[in-house]
């Protein structure tokens, strides 16, 4: 690798130093504050850096990429391998802008087996932005998904010259490619089941065996009949075919007699996952009836060891949970009798996440959370979902819970300001204008504020690697794909009682006032009651990404009184009128300054509070 | 016999006339009396003696009628008219009768057609007086200001139809209109007819099919402007009687003469029928649906608006044009119009060029109705169409061809596909097959709403729904033929930029080539500086407007493109501000995109170069 390529990522694993440093470790507070400071510096100086290195390294490169020799071409291959690879995430947006770069290459030169190779390495980039999409409706990630799919079925459909390809690597991309068709969301799991039967029976065929004897076939049969047995997670009963049911029963025993095996002689248990797929397909089946199963399910969840921290104890003690969820949605007749035990294991995951070590550092314990947060059930005894959302931003995001923070701060005193003035302002949100009592409603208003405030950006969680885990300014697809984050944000807060109230706030926060420009495109102000709310929730964000938060990943960086400047320049057009006029008053102006300036320490200060609890509970 | 009996009685039977004037209760004075009056009492016809024949008067067989207070008409006869006289009496009673119930009728229409006038007048001047003061209460928020707007014109657009609907009536009914007699294209009018009703069932939610059948002549001769309004008619109907979440059903075809071969047809009848499965009308409406000022009422369908003229007006064009309309309908079932129109064949004036005999080209499509009529339409033009019905199927195929250097001609994309959005699979298409591969999409959609997107994805040509064959023909032989001539088919067709001047400045030699045969093919001429400095200086030699664009690059030695484009924009000449600057680099942040913004650029294109993106370039600045 060259100089610069190895300083970069060397770069990138510091910025991830710095963020994971986030636990006080018996500082006060405001050494913990000065700490904060000194890193997020510290970061800023190794973004900029990044960006040079990426400047007057790697872009000439691609700038010339046809004049790239052959030394070039395998640095930039082997640099895009550390960014991305099976055991690390460094940077998954450079990873796909060199592949791209690398795949024009090979086809400009009709170079056949370089073609192949890059669709694979592109459609493993597509597919780790896929798995960030988790939780969305397919109609919201297909784009991703069908990139993705549609790099390794060109590189699958060369399986027809396999004989004429004679480098075993290729040979290898061709079937991995194959075999990864079946990754992702499909419309119907018939459909995903039908994928993964395909490449099991090429993979099966012993005369491609025999062509190529040195790759790992049995590894490669083995994955397909895991993806097969995974497809069972995410299918409902209804939209399964008896044969769909017959294919997973197969590839389930098989990976189930391969733990058995795996297992045998020693004192280890059978993993949770196989004892789950082995029951549900008992269940598709119809050998088990759904309180059969759901019982079971019950017994693996109770028998996981809430003081281990691997993966295995970890999809059994939050996986479970949101597969548990998911069968009770399915069948809410089945909720009344397994209420109180849901209750249960929320807290039992509550306490779980809090005792983690390191918990902000595991990509798998955030992934099954993302996936409990899609399922989870909220009852009246329950822990409030807004809740459970909060601990994620804590847990794993503290830079989104400090700009929700300051930003539900600065909207809760605007709110006050707005009510001093028009007590009405806000009577398009049918329960705010059902408030009869004048002072209540002055008092809930803000307090509504500070609330959309902090939930405006849960979206955002989705896309970790873009807001918090910044090693350089965003690529322009990034910026595309980060606005997703209202659409996730949508989806989550919808649906429960104890968040609905937020769900426009988050989806229409970037959209412009006069309609046009922002995202997403299926918000209509007009059409929403809660826009008057959605306006000074947008108009704060913006405020604070551009005077402090966003000024990484953008590079956008302005003061504060530079920001009210340009906000108002701004009006009528990205904000509302109403609201720009207001922030012309010099007192209002000065208010929220102070507000969002007390909105940042105190944020600070909550999270050193939270980690300081959580570290309490700590295992010795 | 009877008959002869009472034929001789009318003729020997006489019968005269007096108007009798009243004065006070017993007395009195004729005032008028015809001949038969005369000759019965005797008397001269040209100077009667009135009191005479009063008196004769009252000695004759008499029947009194009272015309008003002071008047009577004695009506005077012989002795055996009697029978006579009651019997037309009571004919001309029944025919006063007839006539003043169809005044009565008439007169109620036209009162309630005036009732409803005034509501469906009074409705849209509401709204347009209403929604004035609420956009002139909040003017200063923009977006409360533009939705008043668009509801203005919205109720102005439904005046305005109201108002001709009235004057089309007054023509019709004054013998005032007259059709016009001129070329028309049939398909050119169906898609005029599928973009204006097609967003008006989407918006209740409606299936809107538009069906083709047997087409022999599309080029046809008659009054183009009146036919869409008969069509637009009953299918505006079919939307506005139909729930939400129904279905409307169109079909077009053309029948011949009987007896004549198409070759030698002079007029086809042009067949249309609509069908719906609305709330349909009562057995009752259906004798008065071509009646003026008629329209269904029903509680299930609230605020329909219109004239109740729609379809008096319908009925007259189709009589006026020679055709025949028939409507059956079922109440809560639906309704289906049905209506022929001979028409004239116009001779057909074929632009297109040939296409290539033999030649294999890829459809993917997954509708299958589509799907046989587009296999269809392509065979016909000596193509060997290969269908593939989903984007995955799409992809293998295409890569082993690519890889057996059998590549199609193009490829037809369709409407719609299981496992993908169309415009993704363009797009790897596109990527796949170089940027000459010409792709063609077949769609429902309105071009305007999905240009940019299908464009930006690498899609070529467009051919709307409902499909013609000769205009999916001469499209596709026309985007073959720019392949195959060497011109570039990434691109709409009229892309011959040879009257533009482009300024390329870029310092690596072989980024210089790339883009001047990428810009080639366009015509366009390009000159290349290559240095920032450089480009300043020749700027400023050139006449003023003498370039179009400037492309950009950033990274450059002695002057970068920055530094070059500030320059620019401070020079004191007219077009310093005006000339269009694109940004070409590699360098990809957001931030670099500010930058580029604010050194005064006015779009970004990322390095290494897409063709296609290019293009999307020119397109935008040229067209």
């Amino acid at each position: 690798m060259r100089a610069y390529q190895e300083e970069y990522i060397a770069n990138v694993k510091e910025v991830s130093r710095y963020t994971a440093r986030r636990r006080p470790n018996g500082e006060s507070f405001e050494e913990y504050l000065e700490e904060v400071v000194t890193d997020r510096e510290r970061v800023e100086r190794k973004v900029k850096r990044n960006m040079e290195l990426l400047r007057d390294g790697l872009f000439p490169v691609l700038d010339h990429i046809l004049d790239a020799n052959e030394e070039d071409i395998g640095e930039l291959f082997a640099f895009a391998e550390k960014l991305l690879n099976g055991r690390e995430e460094l940077d998954v947006g450079l990873f796909c802008l060199i592949h791209k770069a690398l795949l024009n290459l090979a086809r400009l030169k009709k170079d056949r087996s370089g073609i192949i190779r890059e669709l694979y390495w592109q459609g493993i980039g597509y597919n780790n932005l896929c798995n960030k999409l988790v939780g969305l409706e397919l109609t919201d990630s297909e784009k991703y998904v069908t990139r993705m799919r549609l790099c390794f079925t060109e590189a699958a459909a060369c399986l027809k010259y396999f004989d004429e390809i004679e480098d075993s690597d290729t040979r290898g991309y061709i079937l991995r490619s194959l075999a990864n068709m079946s990754l992702g969301t499909f419309k119907s799991p018939s459909e995903k089941i039908r994928t993964v039967k395909r490449s099991l029976l090429i993979l099966q065929d012993k005369e491609y065996q025999k062509k190529e004897p040195t790759l790992p076939w049995n590894r490669y049969i083995y994955m397909a009949h895991q993806q097969m047995a995974a497809s069972i997670s995410y299918s409902k009963e209804s939209t399964m075919t008896p044969q769909d049911v017959e294919c997973v029963m197969e590839s389930v025993y098989i990976v189930y007699q391969n733990r058995l095996k795996e297992v045998e002689g020693k004192e280890e248990l059978l993993p949770v996952r196989t004892r789950f797929s082995y029951y549900a397909i008992e269940y598709y089946c119809g050998l088990d009836h759904l309180n059969g199963l759901l019982t079971k399910l019950e017994r693996l969840m109770d028998a996981t060891d809430s003081a281990d921290f691997s993966v295995e104890s970890m999809y059994g003690m939050i996986s479970l949970p949101a597969f548990y969820c998911q069968f009770l949605n399915q069948y809410p007749d089945r909720l009344q009798e397994r209420k109180e035990y849901l209750e249960r294991i929320y807290l039992k995951v509550k306490d779980y996440v809090e005792a983690f070590p390191e918990s902000a550092e595991n990509e798998s314990l955030f992934f099954y959370l993302r996936q409990l947060s899609k399922t989870f059930i909220e009852t009246e005894r329950s822990i409030p979902y807004k809740d459970f959302l909060q601990m994620l931003q804590i847990r794993f995001a503290p830079e989104i819970y400090v700009h929700s923070w300051i930003v539900g701060t600065a909207a809760e005193e605007f709110c006050r300001i707005i009510m001093d003035e028009n007590p009405s302002f806000f009577d398009d949100i049918d329960f705010i204008r059902e408030i009869r009592d004048p002072a209540e409603k002055k008092r809930r208003v803000p307090q509504y504020a500070m609330e959309c405030g902090m939930y405006h950006d849960v979206g955002k969680l989705n896309f970790m690697n873009l807001y918090s885990l910044t090693v350089r300014q965003w690529f322009e697809e990034e910026y595309e794909m980060a606005h997703m984050h209202t659409l996730v944000g949508e989806s989550l807060l919808a649906d429960r009682l104890s968040t609905r109230h937020y769900a426009e706030v988050a989806k229409g926060h970037h959209y412009w006032y006069d309609g046009s420009r922002g995202y997403p495109e299926s918000y209509r102000r007009l059409n929403c009651q809660y826009r008057q709310m959605v306006d000074v929730i947008g108009l704060m964000d913006w405020l604070d990404n551009v005077t402090y938060t966003a000024r990484l990943y953008k590079g956008v960086e302005k003061t504060f009184d530079e920001a009210v400047e340009a906000a108002i320049a701004l009006e009528g057009r990205r904000f509302s009128p109403l609201l720009t006029a207001m922030l012309r008053d010099s007192v209002v102006a000065e208010r929220l300054k102070a507000a969002f300036a007390k909105g940042h320490r105190e944020a600070y200060r909550r999270l050193y509070e939270e980690y300081g609890k959580a570290k309490k509970r700590l295992p010795e | 016999m009877e008959m002869e009996k009472r034929e001789k009685e009318d003729r020997l039977a006489k019968t005269g006339y007096v108007v009798f004037e009243k004065e006070g209760i017993d007395f009195g004075r004729i005032l008028y009396a015809d001949d038969g009056a005369c000759e019965l009492a005797g008397l001269k016809r040209e100077e009667p003696d009135l009191t005479a024949l009063l008196k004769a008067a009252e000695s004759l067989d008499t029947d009194r009628v009272t015309l008003d207070r002071g008047h009577e008409l004695w009506i005077l006869n012989t002795a055996g008219s009697r029978q006579m006289r009651l019997a037309e009496l009571e004919r001309v009673n029944a025919a006063l009768e007839d006539a003043l119930k169809a005044a009565e009728e008439a007169n109620q229409a036209k009162s309630s057609f005036l009732s409803n006038m005034s509501h469906d007048i009074r409705t849209p001047m509401n709204a347009i007086m209403g929604m004035t003061a609420i956009g002139l209460a909040h003017i200063d928020e923009k977006s409360r200001v533009q939705d008043c707007l668009q509801k203005i014109k919205t109720a102005s657009a439904h005046l305005m139809s109201l108002v001709n609907d009235v004057l089309d009536m007054s023509r019709i009914d004054s013998g005032r209109l007259t059709l016009n007699e001129e070329v028309f294209s049939l398909a050119d009018l169906i898609h005029d007819i599928a973009v204006i009703m097609r967003p008006q069932a989407a918006l209740k939610n409606q299936k809107f099919h538009i069906e083709i059948g047997q087409i022999y002549e599309e080029s046809l001769m008659g009054d183009p402007l009146r036919l869409r309004q008969i069509l637009v008619n009953i299918i505006g109907n079919a939307v506005k009687y139909t729930l939400e979440g129904g279905e409307i059903n169109v079909c077009f075809k053309q029948n011949l003469t009987n007896g004549v071969s198409s070759e030698e047809q002079n007029t086809v009848r042009v067949d249309f029928v609509c069908t719906d499965n609305g709330i349909g009308m009562s057995r009752e409406f259906l004798k008065r649906i071509f009646i003026p000022f008629e329209r269904v009422n029903n509680s299930t369908i609230s605020k329909i608006e219109g004239t109740g003229l729609g379809m008096s007006i319908v009925k007259n064009l189709v009589d006026r044009m020679g055709g025949n309309i028939d409507v059956e309908s079922e109440e809560g079932v639906g309704s289906s119009f049905h209506v022929e129109i001979p028409l004239g064949v116009a001779p057909l004036s074929r632009n297109g060029r040939a296409l290539p005999a033999g030649q294999t080209i890829l459809v993917a499509e997954s509708l299958d109705e589509r799907a046989v009529m587009i296999m269809r339409f392509l065979k016909e033009g000596g193509l060997v169409p290969v269908q593939k019905k989903t984007g995955l199927e799409t992809v293998t195929w295409l890569t082993e061809e690519q890889f057996e250097d059998r590549m199609p001609c193009a490829m037809l994309l369709g409407q719609k596909l299981p496992d993908m959005p169309v415009l993704e699979l363009a797009a790897h298409v596109r990527q796949l097959a170089g940027p000459e591969f010409p792709i063609l999409l077949v769609s429902e959609e309105d071009w305007a709403q999905i240009e940019f997107r299908a464009a930006r994805a690498g899609v070529n040509a467009f051919v709307p729904c409902p499909l013609f064959q000769s205009r999916l023909l001469e499209t596709l032989s026309e985007l073959i033929a720019r392949t195959g001539e060497g011109g570039e088919a990434s691109s709409d067709f009229h892309t011959d930029y040879s009257s533009y001047r482009i300024l390329l400045v870029e310092d690596i030699e072989l980024n210089q080539e790339i883009v001047v045969e990428m810009l080639s093919v366009t015509g366009v001429q390009v000159e290349v500086a290559d240095n920032g400095a450089k480009a300043v200086e020749m700027f400023e030699a050139s006449p003023e407007g003498h370039f179009d664009l400037i492309f950009m690059d950033i990274q450059m030695p002695v002057m970068n493109g920055y530094e070059a484009t500030e320059k620019i924009r401070s020079l004191s000449r007219k077009d310093a501000q005006t000339v269009w600057i694109v940004a070409m680099t590699a360098n990809a942040f957001v931030e670099d995109i500010r930058l580029s913004r604010e050194a005064g650029m006015n779009e970004h294109c990322s390095k290494p170069i897409d063709p296609d993106r290019l293009q999307e370039i020119l397109r935008g600045r040229f067209k």
